[in-house]
């Protein structure tokens, strides 16, 4: 109960935080709309009106207290530049970056564990050195040369020429798979040697302990250490690390996916709002990152309760 | 001093290490350079036709304005390096203060405001940060650079809380605070010394980051404002590669992979010197 | 006289320790019999631990030979070793406490060992994990068997091993100090059970220890250890009477010397 309360507690205050920091910088200096929507030659009282609609007339306190009590109540408002509302968009724009960025995100993680663990296995020998040598060379590659690259040599006709150039015209599984494709690979490749190093270094911890020698000493095949016991006892840092990158993933790492690839997903919907200052599709945005983070880490929380007998 | 030695030692007998000291010092030289005014001087003289192919005056080719990508990629080490050397230098600092601080004053509102702080950084999506300091700074130049350090800090001040926890309850530190010595000074003099090698380790991974992030922002136009860096030329090269013309893309990203890939050999390098029980694992 | 059980010929292990390899167990020999239960006695890090696990195939930098029942396991390739362990040569652990996996269950545990060495089917095993509880003594096995390995005490973790170890009636178990890290009583409780389980099965023990009144009290001969050397070996009470090496002549005096205090 005490437990409960303090997450809450805590929950809230990282939703404060964050909520203010972002206010302060994407509300308070962020660009002036008025002029962008008052249109040429406009009067003061036109000027007003708008500055008057857009909240820009109040003081600072009061402009966050409405930001935040909007935010909790879920009034979300409409995007000052289409006129849309934020929920809309939202609704329209949040399934695009899953659907774009889940595939390469597991698989990032599924092939960063199994890596992982075939290193591990071999601690020392060519081959962990080999995985090794490949991750340091994996991160140090630029995000943007993987993404080009990969974009020339599988979508281009100086390349395979297999895959579209850029766009999302996703209308059934055949051209999901042929747009999601090329950016599923940049994000592999991009977070493969991360999550390699990440989890071998974890494995080789775990392999060293007491009760891996148990194992070994009745008989366990190094399989049955590795993808069993070893794995089993490295869930709670795994699911740490996977939960933590689920909201940065989505919105930071779709930002640049899409960007780049020109689809229509939250984190380029995010972006767009920070340079044209659309203020109600921004606070909603990195008001709900918040809220996930702070549901995420309940969520870990209670996963951790369920792989990890220990954790009372 | 022994340690100094015995990580001097420790450095000579990895060969990757070595490779990624002296690719480091080659990079650093270039900078160097460039900076006395002897190289890269001619980056942005358009004295050349549009895209032209790699030849004796230009080694690497030319862009769409005609001008020299050796030049430009020479140049960018200079940019690199301001950049990499400015987030580091600062981002580890304010870690090692921060950090220092939460894990001195460790379970005290202290501690507890500079880990809200660092849950709270670390929960909003960084280049939605970068975008809006850098709104917010009206397009200055070291908007990134502000916002990568209000970002980078946060690891090295975990790992340097979590170390000074440590040294806390160590037999000098206990020593110095029975004869009186101001807090402050015990932190200076004895305990953020004993962190040094976190603090190197973490720089050398900040360096990388910030070079990384720099492409990045410079393609979303939030990087670099003037001036030339190989996140601008593969920000050029998107469109260019479309149509054929590889030479800036490949200057760029091979010069930002090997300098990239020397610090990370580096840092590797320094995190085994510095804890040889983990290098044997 | 039969051939023994386990028959070890200049055992080496080597670390790399800083640098250059360093031999913490140097050519030591000695024999098992069916039955037979023999110390292994010497000072903390004089080499006890490596040693058992070198007879176990757990060190990859070990030489000489280690037969038992005729076949050399150090000859024996990875795969083959592995049927061998757990099955015909078993080991109990110094620290009870680190020993189990902590994330299964202890009936599991010892289920898999079943599993894997008698081909027992998923019920069959939990089963005969539960009458291997019974034997080590549990009144409860039934609530052991659902138990974490944290939810028990190190005395309770030390039988659930000694269950595991002697699932399979080895011929041979290393026990390596199974009760040091116990209080008095729960020392006393183990070590009968353990041995009576050996005895019943015939199992050979090795008993490595530092206590000269477990030495006294449970083993048939002792060997001496000193800084990976087998120093001297002879029957218990030869080697109480008249102790060959000054080494052990000194752990003698200092094992009489604490009684005394
Ligand atoms: N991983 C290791 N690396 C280097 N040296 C080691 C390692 N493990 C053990 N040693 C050394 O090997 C020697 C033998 O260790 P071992 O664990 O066999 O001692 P022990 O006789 O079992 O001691 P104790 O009674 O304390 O359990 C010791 O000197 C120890 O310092
Ligand atoms: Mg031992």
């Amino acid at each position: 109960m005490l437990y409960a309360l303090r997450k809450a507690v805590y929950g809230l205050l990282l939703i404060l935080g964050v909520t203010f920091i972002s206010f302060v910088l994407m509300v308070w200096f962020g660009p002036d709309q008025t002029y962008t929507l008052v249109g040429k030659n406009a009067s003061a009282e036109q000027i007003a009106e708008v500055r008057h609609q857009l909240g820009y007339d109040q003081p600072f306190m009061q402009r966050y207290l409405d930001y935040v009590t909007d935010l909790f109540t879920l009034r979300l408002g409409s995007s000052n530049a289409s006129g849309e509302q934020v929920s809309r968009i939202l609704a329209r724009t949040v399934p695009v970056s899953l659907a774009l960025m889940l595939p390469g995100f597991v698989l990032g993680n599924l092939l960063g564990i199994a890596l992982g663990l075939a290193a591990a296995r071999r601690r020392g020998q060519w081959a962990d050195r080999l995985i090794s040598a490949l991750s340091v060379t994996g991160m140090s590659i630029s995000f943007l040369v993987i993404v080009i690259a990969l974009q020339v040599l599988l979508s281009t006709p100086y390349g395979l020429n297999l895959f579209p150039v850029r766009g999302w015209q996703v209308t059934d599984l055949p051209s999901y798979l042929s747009y999601v494709a090329v950016p599923t690979l940049s994000l592999v490749l991009v977070t493969l040697g991360y999550n390699t190093r990440f989890y071998r270094a974890i494995f080789v911890e775990e392999a060293a302990r007491d009760h891996i020698r148990t194992a070994r000493a009745f008989g366990a095949s190094p399989t049955v250490v590795m993808w069993k016991h070893v794995l089993k006892n490295s869930l709670v840092p795994i699911i740490t690390r996977v939960m933590f990158s689920i909201p940065l993933v989505v919105i930071s790492g779709s930002l640049l996916i899409e960007s780049y690839f020109g689809i229509p997903g939250v984190g380029k919907v995010a972006f767009d709002a920070i340079t044209s200052g659309d203020q109600p599709v921004l606070k909603a945005v990195v008001g709900l990152t918040a809220a996930a983070f702070v549901l995420i880490q309940i969520a870990t929380d209670l996963l951790y309760r369920l792989v990890d007998p220990r954790v009372a | 001093m022994n340690a100094e030695r015995r990580i001097w030692g420790q450095l000579r007998d990895d060969p990757a290490g070595l490779a990624g000291l002296v690719v480091v010092g080659l990079f650093l030289l270039v900078a160097m350079a460039v900076w006395l005014g002897l190289i890269g001087q001619d980056w942005s003289a358009a004295d050349g036709a549009r895209w032209e192919t790699p030849g004796p005056d230009h080694w690497f080719g030319t862009n769409i304005l005609g001008q020299d990508i050796f030049e430009r990629a020479i140049y960018s080490v200079r940019t690199a390096f301001e950049i990499g050397l400015v987030v580091a230098v600062s981002s580890t600092l304010l870690g090692a203060l921060l950090g220092a601080l939460a894990g001195w004053y460790s379970h005290s509102w202290v501690d507890g405001a500079i880990l809200w702080l660092k849950g709270v950084l670390d929960s909003i999506p960084f280049y939605l940060f970068v975008a809006a300091v850098a709104f917010a700074l009206q397009g200055k130049g070291w908007a990134m650079h502000v916002a990568m350090i209000a970002t980078f800090w946060t690891t090295t001040g975990r790992l340097v809380r979590a170390e000074v926890m440590k040294l806390k309850t160590r037999e000098f530190v206990l020593a110095a605070r029975t004869i009186g010595l101001p807090d402050a000074l015990i932190l200076g003099r004895h305990v953020l010394p004993n962190t040094i090698h976190i603090l190197l380790v973490q720089a050398s991974i900040a360096f990388v980051a910030a070079i990384k992030t720099e492409v990045i922002l410079s393609f979303l136009g939030l990087g670099v404002q003037d001036g030339v860096s190989w996140g601008l030329m593969l920000a050029e090269s998107t469109q260019e590669v479309l149509a054929g013309h590889f030479s800036n893309f490949l200057a760029a990203s091979l010069m930002l992979f090997a300098l990239l890939m020397g610090f990370n050999l580096l840092a590797d390098a320094l995190q085994d010197a510095f804890d040889p029980k983990q290098a044997s694992q | 006289m039969k051939s023994p059980v386990l028959a070890v010929r200049d055992l080496s292990v080597f670390l790399q320790d800083g640098g250059q390899p360093r031999a913490v167990v140097d050519t030591i020999s000695f024999e098992l019999h069916e039955g037979e239960i023999l110390a292994l006695v010497g000072e903390s890090g004089c080499g006890k631990t490596k040693t058992a696990e070198a007879l176990m195939g757990l060190v990859p930098t070990a030489a000489g030979s280690i037969e038992l029942c005729g076949t050399n396991l150090a000859a024996l390739p990875e795969a083959r070793l592995r049927r061998v362990r757990g099955r015909d040569i078993s080991m109990v652990f110094q620290e009870p406490l680190t020993a189990l996996d902590p994330v299964f269950r202890t009936g599991n545990q010892i289920a898999d060992v079943f599993r894997r060495h008698r081909g027992l089917g998923r019920a069959e095993a939990r089963r005969a994990a539960l009458e291997m509880l019974q034997r080590v003594g549990f009144a409860d096995a039934g609530h052991v068997l659902r138990s974490y390995p944290h939810e028990l005490s190190g005395g309770m973790r030390q039988r659930v091993v000694i269950a595991m170890a002697m699932a399979c009636r080895p011929r041979v178990l290393v026990a390596d100090e199974p009760t040091t890290a116990l209080d008095v009583t729960t020392q006393a409780q183990v070590l009968a059970r353990l041995t009576e389980m050996a005895g019943e099965a015939g199992t050979a023990i090795l008993l490595i220890t530092h206590d000269l009144g477990i030495v006294a009290h449970y083993c048939d001969r002792a060997a001496v250890m000193r800084m990976g050397r087998i120093v001297e070996q002879a029957g218990v009470d030869q080697l109480f009477a008249q102790p060959q090496h000054p080494y052990t002549a000194a752990l003698l005096g200092a094992a009489r010397g604490n009684l005394l205090s």
